[in-house]
């Protein structure tokens, strides 16, 4: 069966729906990294794959049946998440009278929670007003060190069925044994997720150095910005491959990779060195500071003190060293984060441990977690508490399958980005607005927030109470509701938005993640209403996508102070209405901006945003403002040496048109072409003006000019009465308009001698040419 | 950014206030005194200011909502009356919410506290709320600091002397302090007296409500603007950068840039800008035409109706849809551009950009836009219907790349079976099976799953006995090709 595509600009489109299509499936072979050693299709099927490459739409049998799956996962019905897990089949058969029992109980918890949070946001608030992160927090270095002892080759014991979907197919075949993934690799891809969130929210200058520990240490990347991405560390990790079960236990450890964490640390990074360059006599400004987060399989508490023991000296060690170095700096705080990861259905060896202060220069916190799904949403907490994220569930937002374009189903997707998008609610704490989004998060109705809660979609009904508040406990909110709104906003609108925040998938690959996001990195925006309970509607938000980066937007939903404000045809020239107003247009669009490669070196050393204000001034030097004030700007003939004469540099070309330019209009003159509004005499002084302006730039330019003073008629007084004003002249031109026989005399002499410069101007210009 | 005058009405502001041993006014009448010439200077020089009147002892009452009517709220000054003690806790609580309700929490206000400095005695007085600060519930917290940016000014109808023979200078420090610092107190210099209290007021006005005027300069052509309300300073980094950035009062317009393209930038305030006329000789080149007829019948009129730039500048912003980029000081940048009411009334509205060299990712570095002139060919294409803008960044973020997240089985899951349906589809699917065989096979590399490579190779072979007879026999050598390399990629051996 073929699935007929759709496109997300068909018509129904317009209701605001979205379309699922299997974009993410249909990149071009190209786009397929082939860094370490990709697969080659063998000889034989070479031909076949090429002529088949039209049809690389997508089978879609199976798709339907996960889609199936996935809407079970995402229904605000079920009260369940993922039938795959054995504790969540036996809370599906609990009786429903039970269930409605736990429900209230629920309700209750959830009441107080409600009651503890606001008074954990008030705190919260309180505390984010007194640091807000700085350039050089710890969150500047991040360094993480994971454990490739033999240990971690053992088994988290999670066991991944990923034969599911065949049974149905084929009967008789025995599906494959479920897998497990190894410890080393649940701390890998845990990892790897958090280095994802955090490249996609802060894509600059929060920079991870990943340091693998066993026998020796192996550092994967640097400091350096173009190092700052997970393609980079998933290449190096590839290259370094599982722990070897077989490595003597004796010669591996974790303090290997520690040791060359605090030394990381000393290292100055990009930015550091460009403030320190910068700041020249207040380079002390620039402080360094960071974090290790270590991922290991610590033995025992004592252990766990003697890697912090271990970790204190060798910043003293090093800070000594960086004394006397220009490349290195001195560690000013260093916060440990030990995460010790033990295999499923075991008991911990080391207990948990909060923030301490080991020294003025090392704080350590210690958790201990299983492996598996555990460790991913510890890791996702921390995160978010590390960078100051928050999260925001998009709720409602109309998907249609692509099998059955007529109906659609509301979907949620989870956002992660900076919580200053919600700064303005979290600092209401407890006033109104808490009672609006926030009941809707917490809300009475548990199956409503199941899947909003439930970060990860795998904790049962059971413990996802559990779930909820140890997040809560380690500060970190669930997240904020905000509805999909359908009348579509257009991008020539211009949203007074108070913030942009990036922002990062919590689910990246999930089917409603990214039919949203392909929606958006298709250039739509859409905005986001604060659900309330009471009817008003309040758009708070807009997502956007600005070259394949994806934006939260925050708007502004207050009165505003500037309301009513002096309309400005009252103020100040308010009454003159014959502005030029389609030639300032005009104007605006030759100097519209454009960016310039930071490589392409101006021979004047001017940044280029000089060079655009240096042309601004060119193009102003003369510029009446309205229709009234000027003949040239109204004559056609008189564009191409008006465009021209205002450029830094004349070709030859260019000196050309403007001298024909100007013989053109000698020779309008001399047939008496009428003008638009004055007199040839009156535009001849303006277009003298105009060029005067320009004439010491370079030769040509003043060439130009002595083409207009040779060519254009001129009273024999004239110099005598430019000395009294360019105005006063055009008042007397006035009266000379009315005409009297005399001046029409001159003029005829005049056009005489004129006609004998032209002649002359013409063998120059034959000259020229030649 | 709005107002409230919080007055205090308790009986020691009617302490009279002796000169020359004659007693003739009380430290109330001064106060109304000075606040009167606030308002007064405010209707002429300020007037887009919203500003509101709250009167306290006890209790606290709001007199005047928000309000530009300037003779409202020194009507309701003449008509304050006296009341009992001084509290000013619950008349801070009272500011809060009436700021609030109006204005949400985003907004920054200005709170002019005009009192005489006897600040109440035992329960409710400021000692009193200063000192039990740390030990308070938290449905009874110090309405201090507000959830708004605030700038705090405290007027002292009393001088500095005065105050320091208590702890009231001590506790009006504390409470500028809880406010967020932003703020100042006043004092009176020397003898209280109709004089001395207009010099306080008149510091205040200098402090805060005198007019921001810049010249706008596009190139050659200015005008001479106004801008309200008044720009801040912004402090980049507490660290780095310490010193407080102040908008300079020469705005100059760099370019111009496309609504679409600038496309709803994140600002941190928003003014108007008015033209204002400055009495001086038009000089400029193209200005005026007017300036040597004789005496106008009005000034404003005058100034109406001679050309300015503003005003040519907003009709074609509005008529093109764009916005002008301007300079606001060393790597600060706003926009100019027109906002319309729903009154069909418009302005020429410039919001500020954090400072830094590139607020705005989509735009790039702001020094490093350039004329279009300059290009090899026109970014916009001759016709108008390309742009340079968004810039796009260096590296695709997740969401844009194919990534392999397995964090939930069911990634996994729909990764695996994915290839299971094009394997079933052979030779037909072979591009599509080999680009999302290779995908798994990266990630389970970088992961170190090689259980999951083994799985998947069985999966093949599997599938490899089980195609039909009439299965093209392409089918089955891809199959085998692929188990057999995705096995040795298990075994470390790729």
């Amino acid at each position: 069966m073929k699935s007929t595509l759709l496109t997300p600009s068909l018509k129904n489109n317009e209701s605001g729906w979205l379309l699922y299509s299997t974009c993410g499936q249909k990149r071009s072979p190209s786009e397929l990294p082939g860094s370490y050693g990709e697969l080659k299709i063998p000889h034989g099927g070479r031909d076949k794959a090429i002529s088949n490459l039209s049809s690389d739409t997508i089978s879609t049998s199976g798709l339907k049946s996960s889609v199936a799956k996935e809407k079970v996962a995402l229904s605000p019905t079920s009260s369940c998440i993922i039938p795959s897990f054995e504790s969540l089949k036996s809370s599906v058969s609990e009786s429903i009278s039970e269930e409605a029992a736990a429900k209230k109980e629920e309700e209750r918890e959830e009441e107080e929670e409600d009651r503890v949070l606001k008074r954990d946001l008030i705190t919260f608030y309180t505390l984010y007003r007194l640091a807000k992160m700085k350039m050089f927090s710890v969150a500047h270095k991040t360094v993480f060190v994971v454990d490739h002892c033999p240990y971690m080759a053992e088994s988290s014991r999670q066991q991944v069925e990923c034969d599911v979907l065949t049974k149905s197919r084929a009967q008789g075949v025995i599906p494959l044994a479920p897998v497990s993934k190894s410890l080393w690799t649940c701390a890998v891809e845990c990892s790897m997720e958090y280095c994802r969130i955090l490249f996609d929210v802060y894509p600059k200058d929060k920079l991870v150095n990943y340091i693998v520990s066993d026998s020796e240490f192996h550092i994967l990347n640097t400091w350096r910005r173009e190092d700052q991405s997970t393609h980079e560390l998933m290449s190096a990790l590839a290259a370094v491959g599982p722990p070897n079960p077989r490595e003597d236990p004796e010669c591996c450890s974790i303090l290997h990779g520690l040791v060359a964490a605090v030394e990381a640390l000393c290292k100055i990074t990009e930015l550091q060195h460009e403030k320190r360059t910068a700041l020249m006599d207040t380079a002390e400004r620039v402080a360094n500071r960071g974090r290790i987060i270590c991922l290991t399989n610590a033995k025992s508490d004592t252990h766990v003190r003697m890697l912090e023991d271990c970790i204190q000296e060798t910043i003293s060690e090093q800070n000594k060293l960086a004394a006397g170095s220009d490349r290195l700096m001195a560690i000013q705080q260093c916060d440990l984060v030990l995460v010790h990861i033990y295999p499923q259905g075991e008991e911990t060896l080391v207990s948990d441990r909060p923030k301490k202060e080991i020294s003025p220069l090392l704080t350590s916190e210690v958790y201990s977690v299983r492996a598996g799904r555990h460790l991913a949403s510890k890791l996702n907490i921390l995160v978010q508490q590390h960078f100051d994220l928050a999260s925001t569930t998009i709720t409602n937002i109309p998907m249609k399958e692509e099998q059955h374009a007529n109906t659609s189903a509301n979907y949620d997707v989870e956002l992660l980005h900076h919580r200053d998008a919600h700064i303005e609610f979290f600092k209401s704490g407890g006033s109104s607005c808490i009672t609006g989004p926030w009941a809707e998060v917490v809300g009475p109705n548990a199956s409503e927030c199941d899947p909003i809660i439930d970060i990860w979609g795998l904790y049962s009904a059971g413990d996802l109470h559990m779930a909820g508040t140890s997040t809560r406990e380690n500060g970190v909110k669930e997240t904020m509701t905000l509805k999909w709104c359908t009348p579509r906003t257009n991008s020539i609108e211009l949203h007074y938005c108070t913030g942009a925040y990036r922002i990062s998938p919590t689910d990246v690959n999930s089917r409603p993640s990214s039919c949203l996001t392909n929606f958006l990195l298709n250039g739509r925006s859409v905005l986001l209403e604060q659900p309330r309970k009471s009817g008003s509607k309040v758009i708070s938000h807009m997502l956007s996508s600005h070259g394949g980066e994806i934006f939260l937007h925050v708007l502004n939903s207050n009165r505003s102070t500037l309301e009513d404000p002096p309309s400005i045809s009252e103020g100040c020239g308010g009454r003159v209405t014959d502005y030029r107003i389609t030639d300032f247009g005009e104007f605006m669009r030759d100097n519209r901006l454009t960016p310039v490669a930071e490589s392409s070196h101006d021979p004047s050393g001017k940044l280029p945003v000089e060079r655009a204000k240096a042309q601004l001034e060119r193009y102003t030097r003369y510029w009446p403002m309205i229709i009234s004030q000027t003949t040239i700007f109204n004559m056609q003939a008189v564009v191409p040496l008006a465009n021209l004469i205002v450029k830094e540099v004349l070709t030859e070309e260019d000196l050309l048109t403007c001298q024909k330019t100007i013989y053109n209009l000698v020779d309008m003159e001399r047939k008496n072409d009428p003008l638009p509004i004055s007199t040839y005499r009156i535009m001849w002084n303006e277009l003298e003006t105009l060029v005067k302006t320009h004439a010491g730039a370079t030769d040509r330019h003043q060439r130009v000019l002595d083409c207009i003073v040779a060519c254009r008629s001129k009273p024999p007084e004239e110099e005598e009465r430019k000395k009294r004003g360019r105005k006063r002249e055009e008042r007397e031109d006035r009266t000379e308009k009315n005409g009297s026989k005399e001046a029409e005399d001159k003029s005829w002499q005049e056009s005489e001698r004129r006609v004998r410069r032209f002649l002359s101007a013409c063998a120059a210009l034959t000259y020229l040419l030649l | 950014m709005p107002t409230v005058v919080l007055m205090d009405a308790s009986l020691s502001m009617t302490r009279p206030v002796s000169l020359d041993g004659i007693e003739e006014f009380q430290r109330k009448n001064l106060a109304v005194h000075g606040l009167n010439m606030l308002f007064e200077h405010m209707a002429s020089n300020y007037r887009l200011e919203f500003t509101a009147l709250m009167a306290f002892s006890s209790l606290w009452e709001l007199l005047v909502p928000f309000t530009r009517d300037y003779n409202a709220l020194q009507e309701a000054l003449s008509n304050l009356e006296d009341y009992d003690k001084t509290c000013l806790e619950l008349a801070l609580q009272g500011v809060s919410s009436v700021v609030q309700q109006e204005w949400g929490n985003g907004c920054p206000c200005q709170v002019v506290l005009v009192t005489d400095g006897s600040l109440g005695i035992g329960k409710g007085s400021l000692r009193h709320s200063l000192q039990t600060l740390k030990h308070r519930g938290d449905d009874k917290k110090f309405p201090l600091p507000y959830p708004f940016p605030t700038k705090m000014f405290i007027l002292c109808i009393a001088n500095a002397e005065e105050l320091q023979m208590t702890d009231a200078m001590e506790n009006l420090e504390e409470l500028l302090r809880l406010s967020g610092g932003d703020g100042q107190i006043f004092t009176v210099d020397g003898p209280l007296c109709m004089k001395s209290v207009q010099a306080m007021f008149g510091m205040l006005i200098d402090r805060a409500y005198s007019p921001f005027h810049a010249v706008l300069h596009c190139g050659n052509l200015s005008s001479d603007v106004q801008v309200f309300p008044r720009p801040e300073s912004v402090v980049v980094d507490e660290e780095v950068e310490p010193i407080p950035r102040a908008v300079s009062t020469d705005l100059e317009i760099v370019g111009f840039i496309e609504i679409a393209d600038i496309s709803s930038p994140p600002v941190i305030s928003r003014h108007l800008v008015l033209p204002i006329a400055v009495n001086k000789e038009v000089d400029e080149v193209g200005t005026g035409t007017t300036d040597e007829l004789e005496e106008e019948p009005s000034a404003s009129q005058m100034a109406g109706k001679s050309p300015n730039f503003c005003v040519l500048l907003h009709g074609s912003l509005k008529v093109e849809g764009m916005v002008a980029l301007v300079q606001l000081g060393p790597e600060w940048f706003g926009m100019l551009y027109s906002q319309a009411d729903s009154k069909k009334k418009s302005n020429l509205m410039m919001s500020l950009f954090e400072p830094g060299s590139d607020p705005l990712p989509w735009l790039g570095k702001i020094s490093h836009l350039g004329p279009v002139s300059e290009a090899a060919e026109n970014p916009y294409g001759e016709d108008d219907s390309k742009s340079p803008f968004p810039v796009q960044p260096q590296v695709k973020r997740s969401y844009a790349q194919n990534v392999t997240v397995w964090i939930k089985a069911s990634g996994l899951q729909t990764d695996v079976q994915k290839i299971l349906r094009n394997a079933r589809k052979l030779p037909d699917k072979t591009q599509t099976f080999y680009k999302e065989l290779n995908r798994l096979r990266k990630a389970a590399l970088a992961f170190g799953f090689w259980e999951l490579l083994k799985g998947v190779a069985e999966l093949l072979e599997r599938e490899c006995t089980m195609l039909p007879d009439s299965a093209h026999p392409d089918a089955a050598f891809q199959l085998s090709h692929a188990a057999h390399q995705l096995k040795l990629a298990s075994s470390g051996d790729s």
